[in-house]
């Protein structure tokens, strides 16, 4: 995962959410589809995906994908 | 695997999930964990209206969800869950942690929905919310005391007030994590006694309400399904795992099936390296697996657990490329076989292929196809058999009989609410009717089958390519084997290069896709060419009864009397497993050359006179075709140029 853009395209293949580039630092509230179901599927994911235990408390208060993937993608 | 989710991205990118939901059974078929949750996050995004308004002959499932936790996740499990079983999923979602009310309310939203299936999903913090600080096992036995009284009377209020449906309660897991925080070892004994018997008095409700189905977790979880991401229970009150929900969905799948009337009747199994280990045309009766080894042992309990699924009614069926009297044989006498001819409504040994085998078994039992679950351990069968008849419930089985019966029994294809006397006494109903007809008589005649088959035959001199696997023909074909004379590589490539030796290639193939290299014929001109014997003649079980060994001694008849030849001998020399080639050349026009006591080698000869007409319904291509080389004696030398084709299939032991 090298950019937002990757998190966005892994919303779009896995859960078929109809999200583009531009829903990177909207609010969760305002993209398109979203609810909280999506981010524990999410955070999951990302864990799958990154191969390491990322900081879910925090994930979980992140208010739009771009802070997600800051999150997720931090130093260790 | 990447069919899948291909398929399933593709119909979602396209827009076309929705029109193409009928085309999701057989996409999910096989399907493993991972793309499962991706068909259920991209099919819970459909509009089930309008899914129902496109295919409306689906079957819908109104189910309602309730519980303590978070329960979001079960939503894409459990729609993808439906849609393996052909069920379209209706859900309703109670708002978090309101069990109680929705169940007690008759006025409710839970059952304004008017569900046929109620989830009430609950989890150990149902208790662990209402401990005081500090606690002991007689605080927990209190809370569990009014908790397992309360869903008593919750499940009293339900049955009265939704007649027809079905509410869903399950064990509550008990976690490490809360027994080690009793550091009193005998206390936290106790606990465990106390949790234990709380689960008991829910799983007993079921007893008490016919309404009521118990699901028990504990199962589940022992067998390695996480209770819990202690992060997901801090911070997200998800008490319980993803991957524990979606087992639970895989359950309640089950259960929806089973009350859409679709729980299936019919087990129809393989044989070899299915039921026992080994193949019974080449190893013998005393040669196959069934105790005394490793994997012998696996087999014998997988027969155990299929006799106690038969006990409860399900049909047992064998469906085996064998020949019949072998397989009878073992039922009936093999004294580490638990199951026996009695427990099979029908035990089909035969060469045809299995979904043909699999649709008459089914017509025969009056039932439809989509009532038969078909478990083997051969791709190629289970491919077959998938192409075929899609609504066939397939098990795949492989090579390691340990795994047969988790396998077999990870879907509750047979489960049902309660089983009834009547289902009991169904497979001993099925075998007396079946008795009563020939199977046999619900095919059209051989004839027409075989002409359906489209069998292909070639001959050819064997190249050094297709030496060493006629080698293995002749050390490993016991059944089509003319004398058993096992030959090393290097004696079948001498014979091949010997100027009176003639080794042929047999290649076939049908409908289904080529065979390969399945026999051999080893040949041997005697008395300067005027004589052809046939030293040994080998073909693999798998191409049995379809023409292929007649098409070829129609073949080497011809070729003989084109070159000259004035008779062709060929030789019987019985062993423990060939009694099945021991009339073949008296069958093809031959002559027994003498007398022969019983049990010894026999000679046949033809002298010509008459040619054997080959079979109609099989191809011919044969390098013999054509006028013979001019070689003195009439002996060609065997053919070492052009290479061939590389790879042939191996494995078929027969």
């Amino acid at each position: 995962m090298n950019s937002v853009d990757d998190l966005i395209a892994l919303i779009q293949d896995e859960l078929g959410l109809p999200i583009g580039t531009e829903d990177a630092t909207a609010s969760f509230d305002d993209v398109p589809g979203w609810d909280s179901v999506h981010l524990l599927w999410l955070l999951t994911a990302l864990e799958r995906e990154t191969g390491r235990s990322l900081p879910l408390a925090a994930l979980l208060e992140a208010p739009s994908l771009q802070a997600v993937y800051d999150l997720a993608s931090a130093p260790v | 695997m990447g069919t899948t989710t291909d398929g399933l991205r593709t119909l979602h990118r396209a827009g076309r999930l929705a029109a193409e939901y009928p085309a999701v059974p057989r996409l999910l078929d096989g399907a493993g964990d991972d793309e499962l949750a991706l068909a259920g996050n991209l099919l819970a995004r459909l509009d089930p209206d309008e899914v129902l308004r496109l295919h409306p002959g689906t079957t819908a499932v109104t189910i309602a969800v309730t519980g303590h936790g978070t329960l979001a996740s079960l939503r894409p499990a459990l729609t993808a869950e439906l849609a393996r079983h052909g069920l379209l999923l209706r859900p309703h979602f109670t708002d978090f942690d309101s069990y109680v009310f929705e169940l007690s309310d008759p006025g409710s939203g839970l059952y304004a929905a008017a569900p046929q299936l109620v989830l009430c999903v609950l989890d150990p913090a149902v208790v662990l919310d209402e401990l005081p600080l500090p606690w002991g096992p007689d605080d927990v036995e209190a809370v569990l005391a009014a908790k397992t009284a309360l869903l008593g009377r919750l499940a009293a209020r339900f049955a009265a007030t939704a007649p027809g449906a079905t509410l869903v309660l399950n064990t509550l897991p008990l976690l490490h994590r809360h027994t080690a925080q009793l550091v009193d070892l005998r206390a936290r004994a106790r606990l465990g006694a106390i949790w234990r018997e709380a689960n008991a008095r829910l799983l007993r409700i079921g007893e008490e309400h016919p309404a009521i189905v118990v699901l028990d977790l504990e199962p589940l979880a022992n067998e390695g399904v996480p209770v819990q991401d202690p992060r997901l229970d801090a911070y997200a009150k998800a008490h319980l795992s993803p991957a524990l929900l979606t087992a639970y969905a895989r359950q309640a799948g089950h259960l929806a099936r089973a009350l859409t009337g679709r729980t299936r009747k019919v087990l129809a199994v393989d044989l070899d390296n299915t039921l026992w280990g080994g193949i019974l045309g080449d190893d013998g009766p005393e040669g196959i697996e069934l105790a005394g080894t490793h994997t012998g042992e696996a087999f014998r309990t997988f027969q155990r657990a299929i006799r106690q699924l038969t006990s409860q009614g399900v049909l047992l069926a064998a469906v085996s490329k064998n020949d019949p009297e072998p397989v009878a044989q073992v039922l009936a006498e093999h004294p580490d076989s638990v199951l026996r001819t009695e427990d099979f409504v029908r035990v089909i040994a035969n060469w045809r292929p299995k979904d043909e085998n699999l649709t008459s078994l089914a017509d025969s039992l009056n039932l439809g196809i989509d009532s038969v679950v078909f478990a083997d351990d051969s791709p190629f069968e289970r491919g077959a058999v998938r192409a075929a008849l899609p609504a066939v419930a397939v098990v795949d089985l492989d090579g390691e009989p340990a795994l047969h019966l988790p396998r077999l029994l990870r879907d509750g294809w047979f489960d049902v609410r309660e089983a009834t006397a009547e289902d009991r006494a169904r497979p001993a109903r099925y075998r007396e009717e079946l008795a009563r007809g020939d199977f046999l008589q619900s095919f059209s005649s051989l004839d027409d089958y075989l002409a359906e088959l489209d069998v292909r035959v070639s001959l050819t001199r064997a190249r050094p390519q297709d030496v060493p696997r006629i080698s293995q023909l002749t050390l490993r074909t016991n059944q089509f084997n003319l004398t058993t004379e096992r030959l090393q590589p290097a004696e079948v490539a001498a014979r091949a290069e010997h100027p009176d030796h003639l080794v042929l290639a047999v290649r076939s193939a049908d409908r289904f896709g080529e065979n390969g290299l399945v026999g051999a014929v080893l040949l041997r001109r005697e008395e300067d060419g005027a004589r052809l014997d046939v030293e040994n003649f080998l073909l693999s079980c798998r191409v049995f009864s379809r023409g292929v060994e007649h098409a070829a001694l129609a073949e080497i008849l011809r070729h003989a009397a084109a070159t000259g030849v004035r008779e062709v001998r060929g030789r019987y020399r019985p062993s423990a497993r060939n009694g099945t080639v021991r009339d073949l050349f008296p069958r093809y026009g031959f002559t027994a050359v003498a007398e022969q006591a019983d049990g010894a080698s026999a000679e046949f000869r033809h002298d010509l006179a008459e040619p054997l007409a080959p079979p109609a319904w099989v191809t011919l291509d044969s390098e013999l075709a054509g006028p013979a080389p001019e070689t003195g004696a009439g002996t060609g030398p065997v053919s070492v140029a052009a290479p061939g084709s590389g790879t042939e299939p191996r494995g078929d032991r027969a």
